[in-house]
């Protein structure tokens, strides 16, 4: 019995972790493969049940920046209806994490995948030439933030969703949500401690200026002091987001000790991010004499960091529950055969691995710059590589770039 | 030995998750199912059949008919989502106009990409169709009225628990001079319970 149970319990659990390496091998190589070719390998890839949620962010993602819009849609709303249900706790997967291992419970999502993916849906619907999906995208954002914000944190809370939805409400012309939006960035930038772009200062006073706040228009103005009236004269607009770099991996850390009586090995794995040392790259809009950079609005590297350690004390818990339950079974059958305790003992410890799954194909950062011009033409610059893009006379233009492609992909109205 | 037997049970517990099979059961389209909570067929044509039934109540249609000695003729256009879901308003669309033609009470017309292809068809007609069964251009009838309307959502929320507010509102605007002869609103509320726990 114990034989096969170990045999079964290695199996499963190396099967897992291969798994799991596999993905992270494959977010390793997208800046160097490009994410078509980590795309037809993600697809070719079976993902276990539990992981299903994560497969799909990975996925949907992967199809966005490759520009297939509909299966991206497609694969982040099901990855979105997986998380809802997945946010109930399963008594059985608890069980299993608290005696055999983490990775037995299915990927839900941290809080940050939960908005994020609002965001992406939004950006695969506004490219879909369909800004009343995204529309829908950014109210369900603004609900799945207020679900976390309950928790009083800026957990769950990104700047770049807000942002995002304010420049979605200006498209569509809902002054008053857009600036409501734009305020929502603002003030989360504010708490995180980074700077507030050129752009988005920009967006504050164009919205409270054109819906008519003069208090608020004042308040900025006086905030702002460098920047000029907003005009009305009918110059093309151009909203651009950068996806730089890939966000990190989890890295297991482990270590492996003799129990008290020295009669076993005990292990204890637990996920970690390595140091963070990249430094962020930027895209330039070049237009005539105006050169402006992509500044930062969201660093991801930081969020996925905050969202482990909000998870810490519970893998912590449910580390050591696991580690007490091996010791006693590893214990009984030492007490029944010295043989069998130590297969049951190498059981335990192939077992003991540390759950490394995360949305871990999403940019390193996102950035953000806004030109206003009456030119019909700009240059765009993202990693070495320069392309221009058209903008007819008085059109609103969102595009995106990205650090691992030469993909834009440009929405406009006019 | 008790810890060692549980120990074991929840490792086959473990490894045994999610067998469950597909089942499929066929239901009645008029029958009232409510799965996620979310804007449904039954939400669609519910609101449908009520809006309807009201707009053909009020004094416009007799008022109309009396001026004009013959039923409105009505179109149904854009109903815009503002809700927090992917509403496919289409399929309420639909369910207006069968409801409004059902009625009896008003004349329909086509959508306007019904037309264009209608036109396509009659152009090719032009050329191609028999001088006794051709149909010629230009004796299309005119909608009198066109009905148009938005969704909206408010959602309240507290933990596991949810209250979804919609508000449908509908107009009917007479195309000759932009007036407005009949505005329509229905709400629905919907309390939801998540589980917080699973299988």
């Amino acid at each position: 019995m114990y034989k096969i149970l170990c045999l079964l319990c290695i199996v499963v659990l190396s099967g897992c972790a291969g798994q799991q390496r596999a993905t992270n091998n494959l977010a390793n190589s997208l800046n160097t493969q490009g994410p078509e070719y980590v795309l037809d390998k993600l697809q070719a890839n079976e993902p276990d049940d539990r992981d299903i949620a994560q497969y799909h962010l990975n996925l949907g993602y992967l199809q966005l920046i490759n520009g297939d819009f509909k299966s991206a849609i497609t694969t982040l709303s099901l990855a979105k209806r997986e998380m809802a249900v997945l946010e109930a706790m399963s008594v059985s997967e608890t069980a299993a994490a608290g005696t055999v291992s983490e990775i037995y419970r299915s990927y839900s999502g941290y809080p940050t995948d939960r908005v994020l993916i609002h965001n992406m849906l939004a950006l695969s619907y506004l490219f879909n030439q369909d800004i009343d999906g995204a529309r829908v995208e950014m109210l369900q954002a603004d609900v799945s933030m207020k679900k976390l914000a309950q928790r009083k944190s800026v957990r769950g809370q990104l700047a770049s969703v807000h942002l995002l939805a304010g420049v979605i409400y200006e498209l569509l012309d809902e002054r008053s949500s857009s600036l409501i939006s734009y305020k929502h960035a603002s003030e989360l930038l504010k708490e995180r401690g980074i700077a507030q772009p050129l752009g988005l200062k920009k967006a504050l006073l164009r919205m409270s200026y054109k819906l008519g706040a003069d208090e608020q228009y004042a308040a900025y103005k006086k905030q702002f002091p460098g920047l000029a009236k907003p005009e009305v004269n009918g110059a093309s607009q151009l909203f651009t987001l950068y996806f730089d770099g890939v966000v990190s991996n989890k890295q297991e850390k482990a270590v492996m000790v003799p129990s008290h009586d020295a009669e076993q090995l005990i292990r204890i794995a637990m996920p970690a991010y390595p140091p963070l040392k990249k430094r962020p790259q930027r895209a330039t809009i070049t237009q005539g004499n105006q050169r402006l950079t992509t500044q930062l609005i969201e660093n991801l590297e930081t969020l996925v960091r905050d969202d482990l350690d909000d998870e810490y004390p519970s893998i912590l818990l449910l580390t050591t529950t696991r580690a007490l339950a091996k010791y006693e079974l590893v214990d009984k059958a030492n007490e029944k055969d010295s043989l069998i305790g130590l297969l049951v003992n190498i059981a335990t410890l192939v077992t003991e691995v540390a759950d490394l799954r995360s949305w871990n194909m999403l940019p390193s950062n996102i950035q953000f710059a806004y030109l206003e011009t009456t030119e019909n033409e700009v240059l765009i610059n993202s990693a070495d590589n320069v392309q221009k893009i058209e903008l007819p006379n008085r059109s609103q233009n969102l595009v995106l770039i990205n650090s691992l492609s030469e993909q834009i992909f440009h929405y406009q109205q006019n | 030995m008790k810890i060692k037997t549980n120990f074991c049970f929840a490792m086959i517990a473990a490894l045994m998750l999610s067998a469950c099979s597909t089942s499929v059961e066929r239901l009645d389209s008029q029958e009232q199912v409510d799965l996620s909570g979310a804007w449904n067929d039954t939400d669609s044509q519910l609101v449908a059949r009520e809006m309807v039934e009201d707009a053909l109540s009020r004094a416009w249609i007799t008022k109309f008919v009396k001026q004009e000695g013959t039923e409105p003729v009505v179109i149904v256009g854009r109903v815009k989502n503002l809700s927090h879901e992917h509403i496919n308003t289409n399929t309420f669309v639909a369910n207006m106009e069968r409801e409004l033609i059902n009625s009896g009470e008003v004349q329909f017309v086509a959508s306007s990409a019904a037309r264009k292809e209608i036109r396509d068809e009659r152009g090719d007609q032009d050329l191609n169709a028999s001088e006794a069964t051709r149909k010629e251009m230009g004796q299309e009838y005119g909608a009198d009225f066109m009905m148009q309307g938005q969704i909206n959502t408010i959602i309240d929320m507290d933990g596991s628990t949810q209250v979804r507010f919609y508000q449908v509102n509908l107009e009917l605007v007479s195309i000759k001079d932009n007036r407005k002869v009949w505005i329509g609103e229905k709400k629905i509320k919907k309390l939801i319970k998540n589980s917080k726990l699973r299988e």
